[in-house]
């Protein structure tokens, strides 16, 4: 199951959860986001 | 000259526009069919001096530019996983994306204490033999999604699978377009015959129960609040500079035929509660599903259907302590909605 990190709307630090529905929904009733890394100096993002 | 209607082109944002005011890029675009063939008309809204004193007359001498209306305005389409996508997309304004080839749009509501009461914008672009001696093209800037309704009827072939999004715009107008449409995007439509549904824990697709369903959101957006004092101009009339959410409305109504005791009228007396599930499906990577967290019957009515007894049901959706209200899940090949 792909991951997808989420961050909250206080602007905290982001989370990373299982990219399902279950998980998903609760959190952007909450007003999570989804977030994108940055990528690290050296670090290749993969897919 | 004659013009056949159907020579329109019409092409909208595949992603959101950065905001209202900027239009979309050609590579954010994607050009695809629709089925009502009006084309939208703007508005041009003047007013005059009639009413004013010291003309020495009750009539009117001079007429001023007041401002633009685009919209409401529709695209019905057959439902396809593509279609679903931007229609939640846009329509919910909540969006993760998961997925490369395969992607997944998980949409929801906007949470208005952190999101606004904005949704996403985008360019909406009709053309009608585009170039040099186009008949018309026209780009509308600042547009966002009213609503969306799906309708899944009985009966063979696509028009038995719907769904509508209504749209309002800024009343910004770019012509030409200058946008060149790209190829039309092939999109996989969702028969109303791959329905899965269960409402509050009854399978109507099982029972082979179910005539009709429709459901949808509509975010009943506020037309009065979009011009404010700097909400911008264009060619001397005003244009809008927010369009922003009134009090959302969750819809769902079904008919079914009448079953054994006709428990509809049970759930109803009874306030009982409970999910609705909603698929269509595809292939394996063309599908979507929409589920209502938590809802009720707010009427059911005896009728009939063709000469069978059936309940018309009105659904009341309900916000959900913990899942809120709505969930799209859609899966589709296309990438970048709503991005």
């Amino acid at each position: 199951m792909p991951k997808v990190w989420m961050k909250p709307p206080d602007g905290g630090e982001a989370i990373e959860v299982e990219a399902t529905p279950e998980q998903l929904t609760p959190l952007m009733v909450l007003g999570y986001t989804q977030w994108t890394p940055p990528v690290a100096e050296g670090e290749e993002h993969v897919g | 000259m004659s013009v056949n209607v159907r020579e329109l082109l019409v092409g909208f944002g595949k992603g959101k526009q950065t905001d209202i005011s900027t239009a979309n890029l050609v590579g954010a675009t994607w050009r695809l069919n629709k089925l009502n063939t009006a084309p939208l008309n703007p508005q041009y809204i003047t007013e005059d001096d009639a009413a004013e004193a010291g003309k020495g007359h009750e009539f009117a001498t001079q007429t001023f530019k007041s401002h633009v209306l685009v919209g409401p305005h529709s695209i019905e389409k057959y439902i396809s996983s593509e279609w679903v996508a931007w229609c939640a997309a846009f329509g919910l304004g909540n969006v993760v994306k998961t997925g490369t080839t395969n992607l997944v749009y998980t949409c929801t509501p906007t949470v208005p204490a952190t999101s606004g009461i904005e949704l996403p914008y985008f360019s909406y672009i009709e053309q009608t033999r585009p170039g040099g001696s186009a008949i018309f093209d026209n780009m509308y800037v600042g547009c966002r999604l009213k609503s969306f309704m799906a309708s899944i009827q009985s009966g063979p072939g696509r028009s038995a699978s719907k769904m509508t999004a209504e749209f309002v715009g800024s009343g910004l107008i770019t012509t030409p377009s200058a946008i060149t449409l790209p190829a039309r995007t092939a999109v996989k439509e969702l028969p109303g015959a791959s329905l899965a549904l269960t409402i509050l824990g009854t399978n109507y697709v099982t029972l082979k129960s179910i005539v009709s369903l429709d459901w949808g959101w509509d975010n009943a957006p506020r037309e009065e609040t979009g011009f404010f004092p700097g909400s911008g101009t264009q060619a001397g009339y005003a244009v809008k500079g927010r369009i922003e959410n009134g009090d959302r409305i969750p819809m769902l109504k079904f008919v079914t035929r009448v079953r054994v005791g006709a428990p509809e009228f049970t759930t109803l007396q009874d306030l009982t509660t409970g999910t609705a599930v909603i698929t269509q499906t595809f292939d394996a990577n063309n599908s979507y599903t929409a589920t209502f967290q938590q809802m009720g019957f707010r009427v059911v009515e005896l009728g009939e259907t063709n000469g069978l007894m059936t309940l018309s049901v009105e659904a009341s959706p309900q916000f959900h302590a913990s899942n809120g209200v709505l969930t799209v899940v859609a899966n589709t090949n296309i990438d970048g909605i709503c991005q």
